[in-house]
């Protein structure tokens, strides 16, 4: 019998829920407060807390009513215990706790970036462990190995400022292109010439390539756009968002594949928000035929936070017999990566 | 009567119980500020140990520090979902259990500012409100909900949002300076 679980990610400003039969995805229903966030510039924590308190119990019903399955037929509930926004995460760990307790059903309490590497298992063949996985989001860049998706992920490095998905959203507020920045861009982007402005790459001088590998920094980037705004009046922002976006998904690349060499690991995932960048997708392919490495990224709409991916972590563990989350407990707003779940 | 599960997270403690009418069957608490999320399904579990299943779930709405609050609720509304039980929610304050004709009741809002109602002859007259502590007359703190009241009160009160009270610290973009 392949396991039914719901999935609940409330980490940031999405609502999202998710229910898997196995591997098969049954409903993947996401309510965002990204609109009242907009006018603010960035997400704010109470806002997207209240959001989730009020989405919750609508969005599982539709989630149930999309798969076509009953309450009872729930066999696990799994849930992002972290890292994210502590307000916001505590609403969809005490939401599946008393899903879980009314239903006497086990709680399995996940990893949210574990969780985005996972999404993928539901999209391709069965999982290739081991892989590269590079995580590019909102607040989140990292590259980890995973050996097991379900207990054993080792970060090789992560940026060391902003993530890539936060310089996309402060380029586009400089480049007047709303939030979020990560869609208006890759928008802009496809009008202008990647190879216009030559910004720079981060962490790509030789010493970085032997000190740190596989960090990433995107604020020398960032204050490379905005000089380059300040001294260039008649710049094209088609050029610039598309140079800009070339800057970041080149070094994101660069160091993915590099890790995959020197590891030996033929496969790469690449998850996370900014996965669904139109640019990074079309790079990777190419860059990872020519490496000889087997590429896989989950479709767009299973990138961005979701509940399915949360329900497809709960299921790899269920199937693979690892313990539920024991007793009570709490979220953790910097649960590192390392820890695929409580 | 209705047996019921009662929850309170909106002061410092999460508390729990299982009233039957009259009968307090079970009532527990734990004190902790920040400890609501890892607290009350202990609690909970403890408390389904002792009784038969539950009819309805009656859980208190605040006001209360925010993050703290919503755990309870979060808890509440889903657990009820999936018994198919009704859940009901009670204005906190109400269910702190005071002997007098009259008196204000006022719990900790943090920032120096206490959440607060006035009752007379066992009904709210004002409030709830959040206030600096020397805007109100003689209040009664550090007392908490008394979960056999907040059911009691489950006959005549269904509070559907949660009482925050105040607005999400947040200054739009183009107002700032």
């Amino acid at each position: 019998m392949q396991p039914i679980v719901l999935g609940i990610e409330t980490s940031c400003d999405e609502t999202a829920i998710g229910i898997v039969r196995g591997r098969t995805l049954l409903a993947n229903v996401i309510a965002s407060s990204v609109d009242e966030h907009a006018r603010f510039g960035g997400v704010v924590p109470e806002i997207a807390s209240r959001a989730h308190l009020e989405a919750m119990l609508p969005s599982i019903e539709r989630a149930l009513k999309d798969s076509r399955i009953s309450l009872s037929d729930i066999d696990a509930v799994a849930v992002t215990a972290g890292p994210g926004l502590v307000g916001a995460l505590l609403v969809g760990v005490a939401s599946a706790s008393g899903l879980a307790q009314g239903l006497g059903r086990p709680l399995y309490g996940v990893n949210h970036l574990a969780a985005h590497v996972s999404v993928d298992y539901l999209t391709h063949d069965l999982p290739t462990d081991p892989t590269i996985a590079l995580l590019v989001s909102g607040g989140h860049s990292s590259l980890l190995q995973v050996d097991d998706i379900t207990r054993s992920i080792t970060k090789l490095g992560a940026t060391m400022d902003d993530a890539a998905g936060e310089a996309f959203d402060k380029i586009a507020r400089i480049l007047d292109l709303g939030f979020p920045g990560g869609p208006a861009i890759d928008r802009e982007a496809v009008n202008g010439s990647a190879s216009a402005i030559d910004f720079p790459r981060g962490l790509t001088t030789s010493n970085d390539w032997a000190t740190r590998p596989y960090d990433f920094s995107f604020s020398g980037l960032k204050t490379a756009v905005a000089r380059y705004l300040e001294s260039t009046p008649s710049f094209v922002r088609a050029d610039v968002a598309a140079s800009f976006q070339e800057a970041v998904v080149d070094v994101l690349l660069l160091k993915a594949i590099a890790a995959c060499k020197s590891s030996g690991i033929d496969s790469l995932v690449i998850a996370g928000g900014v996965a669904a960048n139109s640019r990074l997708r079309a790079l990777a392919t190419e860059r990872c035929e020519k490496a000889g490495i087997a590429l896989r990224i989950p479709s767009p709409a299973l990138c961005t936070d979701n509940g399915a991916m949360v329900a497809s972590l709960g299921s790899l563990m269920v199937s693979a017999g690892r313990p539920a989350t024991q007793g009570a407990f709490d979220a953790d707003s910097s649960l590192k990566v390392e820890q695929v779940s409580l | 009567m209705t047996l019921s599960l009662a929850i309170d997270t909106s002061t410092s403690r999460t508390i729990v119980g299982i009233i039957d009418g009259d009968s307090v069957l079970f009532e527990n608490f734990h004190e902790g500020a920040t400890d609501h999320g890892r607290a009350l399904s202990q609690l909970v579990a403890q408390a389904l140990k002792v009784s038969a299943p539950p009819q309805q779930v009656v859980v208190g709405m605040g006001p209360g520090p925010f993050t703290g609050l919503r755990v309870g609720i979060s808890f509440a509304h889903t657990f009820g979902f999936a018994r198919n039980i009704p859940v009901i929610g009670i204005c906190s304050l109400d269910a702190i259990d005071i002997k007098e004709d009259e008196y204000t009741v006022a719990i900790d809002a943090r920032r120096k500012e206490i959440y607060w109602a006035r009752y007379r002859d066992g009904a709210r007259v004002e409030g709830p409100s959040v206030s600096k502590p020397a805007e109100v007359d003689g209040f009664i703190i550090d007392q908490y909900p008394d979960m056999k009241k907040l059911v009691s009160l489950s006959a005549t009160q269904n509070v559907t949002e949660p009482m925050y009270l105040r607005r999400p610290d947040a200054v739009p973009t183009a107002e700032r300076t």
